[in-house]
């Protein structure tokens, strides 16, 4: 069994407070790793939007309680196997956790125009956003 | 391109082709399909449905299903039951197609989701997943 990988990022329940441990779930990387191998190698652009994020959102789920969603820019991102390209300016990427910081998903999605750093129509997907980043 | 920072704790697993199968994420208490080793744009349907566009060229590519323990909740596995398991006693795995029309079931129908729907139960070449993957973590 593979272990699960753990890094900081700001605690989306106190963002001015010490950073906390997200989990990526040894279940999860094992997966992409074995059957999904895109997936497994855009966990690097996972790991640094949760390192480097620019907003943060709550209520995430309609049918389960807490969990949040963490978006940014990678620089790039695999779109297939061998093609690394730049990280298109029209999308976002979001990484989704629970409530306990598990990672359960990681993924590019529609930015909104107004702020290409939220994805699109997130005042209708999401509770509320948490936190914004200054930078 | 640098080295992953998973690489280390992959040492020594096993790594094989590309799986184009439906499976259950405990983390997520979602069921994930793609069909292709591509990345994916997430585009949302509703508050159970969102669907992957290719990021290589924008076709369908696959689905997610959420909130998949309230639509258990809701049916019962029996409910969801893939072909004729339902009567066999013991539910051995559920059928994605029925998961996606209890799910579309639940919200108005409108064309944008009929179709979406429709294009999520297309390329369906596995249609059930066991059933006792489905334990959230």
């Amino acid at each position: 069994m593979t272990a699960d990988y753990v890094c900081k990022t700001i605690d989306p329940n106190n963002p001015a407070g010490p950073p906390v441990d997200a989990i990526f779930p040894g279940h999860l990387t094992l997966r992409y790793w074995k059957y999904s191998p895109v997936d497994f190698e855009n966990l690097r652009a996972a790991n640094y939007v949760l390192e480097n994020p620019k907003r943060i959102f709550f209520g995430v789920r309609a049918y389960n309680q807490g969990g949040w969603c963490y978006t940014g820019r990678p620089a790039q991102w695999y779109i297939k196997e061998g093609a690394l390209v730049p990280f298109p300016k029209e999308r976002v990427f979001a990484v989704y956790l629970n409530p306990n910081m598990h990672v359960y998903q990681c993924r590019a999605e529609y930015a909104d125009p107004v702020d290409p750093l939220c994805p699109v129509n997130w005042q209708d997907r999401y509770r509320g956003l948490t936190w914004k980043s200054t930078s | 391109m640098e080295k992953h920072f998973l690489a280390d704790m992959m040492e020594g697993e096993g790594r094989s082709e590309f799986r184009a199968e439906p499976w259950y994420n405990p983390y997520g208490d979602c069921i994930d399909y793609k069909m292709a080793d591509e990345a994916v744009v997430a585009e949302r349907v509703d508050e159970l449905l969102t669907v992957y566009n290719s990021a290589v060229d924008n076709r369908p590519i696959g689905f997610q299903i959420k909130g998949v323990q309230a639509i258990i909740r809701k049916l019962g596995l029996d409910g969801l039951a893939f072909a004729s398991q339902a009567k066999a006693g013991a539910v051995k795995s559920i059928s994605i197609a029925a998961l996606l029309l209890a799910a579309y079931e639940e919200r108005e129908p409108t064309l944008a989701r009929r179709r979406a729907y429709a294009a999520a139960m297309e390329p369906a070449e596995k249609r059930s997943i066991p059933a006792d993957q489905l334990q959230p973590a």
